[in-house]
């Protein structure tokens, strides 16, 4: 540590003072400062310990003797080697960014600009290179049939490929699976109206079939229409029977004992069973016709309203 | 010569005469061999082979997997490079002269781990010339899968420096340095007659940073081999392994201090900490003021008046029953409505 003062001081007094303070670690004493200003060394006004900056070598002229003296001077084709700044980088430009090639170097915080720089640094080189070496006879690519020994063995590389591969699939499987996902919310909202517009025909569909019933309109319009598009698929005038094959009992029977085969699974809301509406009878559901309709059955069970009224009579 | 085990710094002359009457023989029985058969190939060189410029590659103890393997890389990419045994770190330094001489070797690259953390790299012109410690950082060897390029074993490499190299001294000193040790003899007989790699050193941020590239195209399309590593340029030295100093790197902080540093800012950090927490436990526990009473302030308060005391005697009234509220029904609400 040396004590440093607010005024000037010449070279010599700091070494002293320098030698001085190294004898010791602690502070200096009283008597060793009494002493410094007898000597006169230390000046008034405030004196400041401060940290003795290291002197580093640099010995520029032995570095140049040493280069000299080391140096061989070799044809450049013993040598091979090339000093040159990196090649241009046209996306750089392109793109407007600033480089900072011009602080003497590239900074070596950002990686990817770093790793550029080497790459282009390398490039430049080949490419000044490459004349060079033509001159001088020395191929860089080898004939094809030239087989010898390579710095990586074959199986090296073959593990190299398939990680390369590996990833490859990766990429493209993430890429899939996304477009998948895009796809799917997509047909989500496409089935969701598809549902919809369905729901809406039932609902029409019922309400016409309702209507017709109680009697409120004669028309047979929403039968046409289901017809009409039936005709069309069908082309041509066919009997009922035959339009509808087996009978709904026979099929139902069919379906129920027949066939063989797995019989769970079998009720689903698929699209066909939900637009199916041949299950709907109305006859049944609205306990209409009852004298065609079940001739052997005479008594008839009341509802249950009317055999309340007749509890609440009796 | 490398079956007995020998002592380092001894038989040095001896050996090193014995081998070049080797060699020459050698030289002159293949060629006389070219001349009566044709099966023998005479050696590539034939004479060529003037540079004769060897490497020595070896290590110190205590190294771990990824210095071994970046001496491996080093050696297979230098086919002018020889290997020796690991030294004992009980020797000198200047015993690594000794060894290179006996292995007939000019240039030197001497690993030195310490701590089994810290990786030094020596390279050095071993008789008299000049030597550079550098600490090594961020290794990456020639097997890491993302080093995908390939060469041809032994093939020569173009080098390549930063403009940088030219401006210091000490930067062109170890400009000549690596060319000598890195470049490959022309008609060495281990080496491949084409150049199809390129090694690059670059200066930034105080260091030198090592790269190697294959050259796949002439249009200098380029794709890494690898290995890659960074040098932190520590002193040179004018002669081999010691002698004056000639250059310090005003910017190398050895990593034990670095390493120091952060331990210290950590330390600092929790002590921060602890004494903001004795601060506020003083705080709370402090003896508090008691302020002192302000007679004056008792002027302007006036008693309430006084109310008189409600004495119930007797209970209060019983309240209308809420529970079997009689509530009419829809239909004779609708009924009632009607009314």
């Amino acid at each position: 540590m040396v004590i440093a003062l607010k005024t000037m001081e010449s070279a010599e007094e700091e070494s002293l003072l320098g030698l001085e303070s190294e004898e010791e670690d602690s502070e200096l004493s009283d008597g060793e400062l009494q002493e410094a200003f007898t000597k006169g060394l230390l000046k008034p006004g405030m004196n400041v310990l401060v940290e003795k900056t290291k002197k580093l070598v640099n010995n520029v002229e032995g570095l140049k003797q040493c280069l000299a003296d080391f140096r061989r001077d070799l044809s450049w084709v013993e040598r091979l080697d090339l000093t040159c700044l990196p090649a241009k980088d046209a996306l750089s430009q392109v793109e407007g960014k600033v480089p900072t090639e011009t602080n003497g170097g590239p900074d070596a915080e950002d990686d990817f600009q770093r790793e550029m720089f080497f790459y282009r640094q390398a490039q430049a080189t080949v490419l000044e290179a490459l004349p060079l070496m033509k001159m001088h006879d020395i191929n860089t690519r080898r004939p094809d049939d030239y087989f010898a020994e390579m710095a990586k063995s074959d199986q090296h590389m073959q593990k190299i490929r398939q990680k390369l591969t590996t990833k490859q699939m990766i990429l493209e499987k993430s890429e899939k699976a996304k477009k998948l996902r895009e796809q799917r919310k997509f047909g989500k909202k496409v089935q969701i109206e598809v549902i919809q517009k369905r729901q809406k025909e039932k609902k029409a569909m019922m309400t016409a079939v309702k209507k017709y019933q109680k009697g409120m309109s004669d028309k047979l319009d929403f039968l046409e229409g289901d017809q009409k598009k039936g005709k069309d698929s069908s082309g041509g005038p066919s009997k009922a029977l035959n339009k509808k094959g087996p009978s709904a009992k026979r099929k139902y029977k069919d379906q129920k004992f027949g066939f063989g085969g797995k019989k769970s699974g079998k009720k689903w809301n698929t699209k066909e069973s939900y637009n199916d509406v041949s299950g709907f009878k109305a006859r049944v559901a609205h306990a209409k016709g009852g004298k065609k309709g079940k001739k052997g059955k005479q008594n008839k069970r009341p509802g249950k309203s009317v055999r309340k009224k007749m509890k609440g009579r009796s | 010569m490398a079956a007995f085990k020998r002592k380092r710094g001894a038989h040095a002359t001896a050996e090193k005469t014995a081998k070049k009457v080797k060699f020459v023989v050698d030289d002159g029985n293949t060629e006389q061999d070219a001349v009566h058969e044709i099966v023998v190939p005479a050696p590539v060189s034939m004479g060529k082979w003037t540079n004769k410029e060897r490497v020595l590659i070896f290590s110190s103890r205590g190294i771990n997997f990824r210095t071994r393997h970046l001496m491996q890389d080093l050696r297979t990419m230098m086919p002018h490079s020889k290997a020796d045994t690991k030294m004992d770190r009980k020797d000198k330094l200047f015993v690594v002269n000794e060894v290179c001489e006996i292995k007939n070797c000019n240039k030197c690259i001497f690993f030195e781990a310490k701590k089994k953390q810290d990786l030094y790299m020596w390279i050095s012109n071993c008789p008299h010339g000049p030597s550079a410690k550098f600490l090594v950082q961020n290794i990456h060897t020639l097997a890491e899968l993302k080093m995908t390029g390939n060469c041809l074993k032994g093939s020569r490499p173009l080098l390549s420096f930063d403009p940088t190299f030219d401006k210091e001294p000490h930067y062109a000193l170890l400009k000549e340095l690596f060319i000598q040790t890195f470049s490959t003899p022309r008609y060495h007989p281990k080496s491949q007659p084409f150049v199809d790699h390129v090694f690059t050193f670059t200066i930034a941020d105080n260091r030198i940073w090592f790269r190697n590239y294959q050259i796949i195209e002439e249009d200098a399309s380029l794709v890494e081999i690898g290995p890659r590593f960074v040098l932190n340029l520590i002193k040179i030295f004018q002669g081999s392994f010691g002698g004056p100093t000639l250059y310090e790197n005003p910017g190398f902080q050895s990593p034990n201090l670095h390493r120091r540093q952060l331990r210290l800012a950590a330390a600092a950090k929790v002590r921060e900490k602890q004494t903001l927490k004795e601060m506020q436990k003083e705080k709370r526990t402090a003896a508090k003021e008691d302020l002192e009473k302000d007679v004056t302030a008792d002027v302007f308060l006036t008693p309430a008046e006084e109310k008189p005391a409600l004495i119930q005697t007797e209970p209060p009234e019983p309240q209308a029953g809420k529970k079997h509220k009689f509530k009419p029904s829809k239909r004779q609400r609708q009924q009632m409505a009607r009314r």
